[in-house]
């Protein structure tokens, strides 16, 4: 492993964001706030750090594998790190804890928050907390990767450290073609949600910050009520199409939007993530119909933005899910559990993997009634090789062991079952909101320091898809 | 790029980082002077006349006891005195309006106290009103204690604004402290760092060269020394090669 190669890499993930920095103080100071000194010095500061090492160290043109996890995982962990320094500086409520899990929370995507009153953050401060959903959400490094020259054997393995595993698999351009792709569809579908909004009603600035949340499957509203601050149908209906999009993965929307509309449908995977979103919204809907919402349409209206904003990661929210019955929350739980597609910026299990388990126990149950039959588990009309079925299988299992471990250590710091449960599970899938003390209308303001720090490492381990950081950790152990 | 540049680059981070840390202190730190005298000019200035006022309403109110009782000298030297007193500070109040909803504050005490000095300015010695403690607290009494309420409420409204400006304090001497820290702290990564690469591309490539000539003089090992960077160690490295090269094969013709 060489260690300078690595700092050199992040180096650039550092550049990457002080440029984010930079923009954020500029807004800041055109609107005169109290933020522009925090932004400014932290984007100075990470301007600095970020440009020695590109200096200093002569480029390569390959890297090794570990190197390149080493990178990915650095990269996210820096950026979190100098994510939190605005917070940090800029003073009440932010303290170490709470600047950590407020920028780690922003990166990965999560969206939860510690903060209560949101509306009382400076504009420039409020704009770098929606950006980090920005950068988050399709990831770092591939956005760096866009956007500097790196050679094709560099970037394909920081590349694969970065994505979805799955994604990888269902990918078929070459690496430069992918990260066109992918800047190409998240910038097109953020701009264009932008223009949606505004012609909705909302101020440029919402529009702005709700469309890098959206489109990141991120969460973070600059508004108190989040969605339901705007109590407009029309608003929360173009944030649903959004989610909707912004859940499939981006290589079927570009195809899509380049050949044809129909290769979206043909998917099987899209059609499964489209019709679980459906069934759900109405089994949600009327679940709350007469109980908590006295006409059909309000529950409709309620039930399907919250289903398709846990079930695509992002977390926005329009009613208070918190006090909604049982089964509602227990469909709600699901689909935090599963979220979106693979090759998108959403996160969870994925369906890709809910789908493999699926056609598994389906050749399971085919192998045990005729026993010599050779059943191969197809996606898409694709073979599925088996190495990638098993590790599937075992990321579901690990996925939900750190799910059952995480509660359980918030559950002995004295969080109660329901907030630990349904916190971890919106940590690890970085949805956002859970339920109880952590609902769609409450914080994780009132966490122990420690329970705090427990959820920015499941946030972490859930946005690099576990083996990732895992393998970073004990690389030793592991060799 | 050359060791000169690379090392000069260093320091100059290092200096570029605490100076901005420096300036952005300054920067806070001026601003939160700005807000003491903020604080003394706009709010305290309007709290220490609301506090003249009211003492002055009081004795206002004690000329009035002293009419009442038939004291009509002492009773109007008391009144003329609280006037003048009261007047001086409504006027000061008046033109220190600096928070939102003070000028309607102003505005009401000014109106009250209209209504209150009419009720004394009026006579009183050697009229039914004389000893009559009835008009007073039905009347006068009541005048006096709205005009007292519009007071308290400027009051309020001032000390509300100075806490408020009490906790942006805080947080301001909070913003003109961590850029400091950030500084000590992102200086202390940067010196690690920068010693590292200056060990692994400065220091390292010259223990190398010197190890391949002392292998050269020692063991007659041709030196072959392969530098990372493009910068003064490998036009050494270069030069040493060749002189090598070149001795070996002058020592070989001889």
């Amino acid at each position: 492993m060489r260690p300078q190669l690595i700092i050199r890499n992040i180096g650039f993930v550092l550049l990457f964001n002080a440029v984010f920095l930079f923009f954020s103080a500029a807004v800041s100071a055109v609107n005169g706030d109290s933020a522009l000194v925090p932004l400014l010095y932290s984007a100075v500061v990470t301007a600095l750090i970020g440009a020695f090492p590109v200096v200093f160290v002569p480029s390569v043109e390959n890297i090794h594998n570990d190197e390149g996890l080493a990178i990915v995982v650095g990269g996210w962990l820096l950026s979190s790190l100098i994510g939190a320094l605005p917070y940090i500086m800029w003073g009440d409520p932010f303290t170490l804890t709470n600047a950590w899990f407020e920028s780690v929370s922003g990166f990965t995507t999560t969206g939860s928050s510690i903060l209560t009153d949101i509306e009382a953050l400076p504009l420039g401060l409020l704009l770098w907390r929606s950006t980090t959903h920005w950068i988050g959400g399709i990831g770092i490094i591939v956005f760096m990767l866009a956007v500097t020259p790196t050679s094709g054997q560099v970037a394909m393995i920081l590349y694969k450290n970065e994505i979805s595993s799955l994604a990888v698999e269902n990918f078929r351009y070459r690496t430069r073609k992918i990260f066109q792709i992918l800047l190409i569809v998240y910038v097109g579908l953020t701009a264009l949600e932008t223009i949606c909004l505004i012609f909705a009603g909302m101020g440029v600035f919402d529009a702005i910050t709700h469309a890098f949340a959206t489109i990141a499957t991120g969460g973070f509203s600059p508004r108190n009520s989040s969605i339901a601050y705007f109590n407009s149908p029309l608003i929360e209906g173009i944030i649903i199409v959004f989610m909707i999009l912004s859940g499939i993965h981006f290589a079927l929307i570009f195809l899509g939007i380049t050949e044809n509309i129909k290769k979206i449908w043909k998917s099987v995977i899209v059609r499964y993530y489209l019709a679980a979103l459906a069934i759900g919204s109405i089994l949600v809907s009327i679940n709350i119909w007469g109980g908590m919402y006295e006409n059909f349409r309000e529950a409709l209206r309620y039930g399907v933005f919250q289903v398709v904003s846990l079930g695509t990661s992002t977390g926005f929210a329009t009613a208070d899910t918190s006090i909604w019955p049982g089964f509602s929350k227990l469909i709600l739980i699901f689909f935090s559990l599963q979220c979106a597609c693979a090759g998108s910026t959403s996160g969870g299990i994925k369906i890709d993997r809910v789908l493999v388990l699926w056609k598994r126990i389906i050749s399971h149950f085919s192998k045990l009634k005729h026993p010599k039959a050779v059943v191969a588990i197809k996606l898409d009309r694709t073979v599925i090789d088996a190495s990638v079925v098993e590790a599937g299988l075992l990321y579901i299992v690990i996925y939900l062991c750190v799910v059952f471990i995480s509660s359980l250590i918030l559950a002995f710091m004295g969080v109660d079952i329901m907030s630990a449960f349904s916190g971890s599970v919106a940590a690890m899938g970085n949805v956002g909101p859970g339920f109880g003390a952590v609902g769609s209308f409450s914080n994780f303001g009132m966490l122990p320091a420690t329970g705090k720090w427990v959820l920015s490492i499941v946030m972490l381990l859930g946005r690099l898809e576990i083996f990732g950081l895992l393998l970073f950790l004990f690389n030793r152990l592991i060799r | 790029m050359k060791i000169r540049t690379k090392i000069m680059l260093g320091f100059l981070i290092l200096a570029l980082m605490l100076a901005v840390a420096g300036a952005f202190s300054i920067y806070e730190l001026r601003a939160v002077g700005s807000s003491v005298q903020a604080l003394l000019d706009d709010n305290y200035r309007s709290i220490t006349a609301a506090k003249s006022m009211t003492e002055a309403l009081e004795r206002e109110d004690s000329g009035m006891l002293l009419l009442l009782s038939g004291k009509w000298k002492e009773g109007r030297e008391t009144l003329r005195t609280a006037d003048k007193k009261f007047i001086e500070a409504l006027e000061t109040a008046a033109n220190n309006l600096t928070i939102k909803g003070e000028k309607a504050c102003v505005e009401k005490i000014s109106k009250a106290y209209k209504e209150y000095s009419m009720l004394w300015d009026q006579p009183i010695v050697n009229t039914p009103r004389e000893g009559n403690l009835g008009w007073y607290f039905k009347d006068a009494h009541q005048s006096f204690k709205n005009v007292k309420a519009a007071v308290q409420e400027l009051m309020a409204l001032n000390d509300q604004a100075m806490y408020e400006t009490a906790s942006d304090l805080k947080n301001r001497a909070h913003r003109a402290v961590m850029p400091g820290v950030i500084a000590i702290l992102s200086a202390l990564v940067f010196t690690i760092l920068f010693n590292y690469f200056v060990n692994i591309y400065i220091v390292n490539p010259i223990l190398l060269l010197i190890k391949s000539i002392d292998n050269f003089l020692n063991k007659g090992e041709p030196i072959s020394v392969k530098m990372d960077s493009d910068d003064e160690l490998a036009d050494l490295a270069a030069s040493v090669t060749s002189l090598t090269a070149m001795v070996k094969t002058s020592e070989d013709k001889s």
